[in-house]
């Protein structure tokens, strides 16, 4: 079934958000939360998590961003997401750049090898 | 059957590394593209002042100019394809100019018998003339909440950005479907365990 016009929501530190908002994807209007959130040093990780899952929870939403070492302090919650929609992409920060090692997505694919495999 | 589950065991394992791969490819561009946004943003503040390039500016209400269309596949792959909405707002522009064309021609040629047909036929193109008016002022470019005379920084951290949202789409596609071969190769390996184990017992 195809789903039509879904946005993109982003969680990230002020110039990621300009910069996703520059490129088009921000909504803001009186009837409906906005689809970023914008972290700053003062944000709470409960704030960021509350956030993270009213976006899980709204059917509007495709592809969730957010930054890695957000990401970091909401793991327990992206690692409890298994649904393939909204999928959830974690980008970088200017302060810490993108590890591989410790995205979900490939941690996810990664855990699947063992010795007995290559028997 | 026997000889039939290692070879399709080792095709997938091949696909999942050609996926992977794939995968750290766009990452890659992704993660140099996100950089290049942030370095042209950090130039136009340089330029504009901390507080013209900031939260601050955002406007109070935004309307989305990209979405994303999902579908789901039969394996449970999600795929993700990135639309503009500038695009579309350019094709009803162009049809209702056509539109009104064709309409002036044949309301020429119309008999006094047809008059009221003509009157409907003026209400519809009003209204069509009104939605595309209506749209193009909602949907507003993002560089105008810094300001009318923006540096040519801002605008390539724009363009820059706009590919990275592109690639992003691919990249959640690429995911999915990676996601997808990782619980195929398990079932699979499973099925080839389960067929061996017997053979073992009996042994």
């Amino acid at each position: 079934m195809p789903g039509r016009g879904k946005l993109i929501a982003v969680i990230g530190d002020e110039d990621t958000c300009t910069g996703f908002l520059l490129g088009g994807i921000g909504e803001l209007n009186k009837n409906r939360k906005p689809n970023f959130l914008v972290v700053e040093k003062d944000t709470s990780v409960t704030e960021i998590e509350e956030t993270f899952k009213s976006f899980l929870a709204r059917s509007d939403i495709g592809i969730i961003l957010i930054n890695q070492f957000i990401a970091e302090m909401i793991r327990h919650a992206i690692d409890a997401h298994m649904e393939s929609i909204p999928a959830v992409l974690e980008i970088p920060s200017k302060e810490h750049p993108y590890d591989a090692s410790k995205d979900s997505i490939l941690r996810r694919a990664k855990g699947m090898f063992s010795a007995e495999d290559f028997r | 059957m026997g000889v039939d589950q290692p070879l399709r065991l080792d095709e997938r394992l091949l696909l999942f590394m050609d996926q992977l791969e794939a995968l750290e490819e766009k990452r890659h561009k992704l993660n140099s593209l996100i950089e290049e946004g942030w370095f042209s943003i950090a130039k136009a503040r340089y330029s504009m002042g901390n507080k013209q390039v900031s939260a601050l500016q955002y406007a109070s209400e935004m309307e989305p100019l990209v979405c994303v269309e999902t579908s789901v596949l039969e394996g449970g792959t999600a795929e993700f394809k990135c639309e503009r909405k500038e695009n579309k707002i350019e094709e009803v522009k162009n049809n209702t100019i056509e539109d009104i064309g064709a309409k002036e021609t044949g309301l020429r040629r119309r008999t006094n018998a047809n008059q009221k047909g003509v009157k409907e036929e003026e209400q519809e193109r009003d209204q069509v003339n009104s939605k595309a008016e209506s749209s193009t002022p909602e949907h507003r470019d993002p560089l105008k909440w810094f300001g009318i005379l923006v540096p040519q920084n801002l605008k390539q951290a724009q363009s820059a950005f706009k590919e990275v949202i592109t690639l992003s789409a691919e990249i959640a596609s690429l995911q999915s479907a990676i996601l997808a071969t990782r619980k195929e190769m398990q079932a699979q390996k499973k099925e080839k365990q389960e067929k061996t184990q017997p053979e073992v017992k009996k042994q």
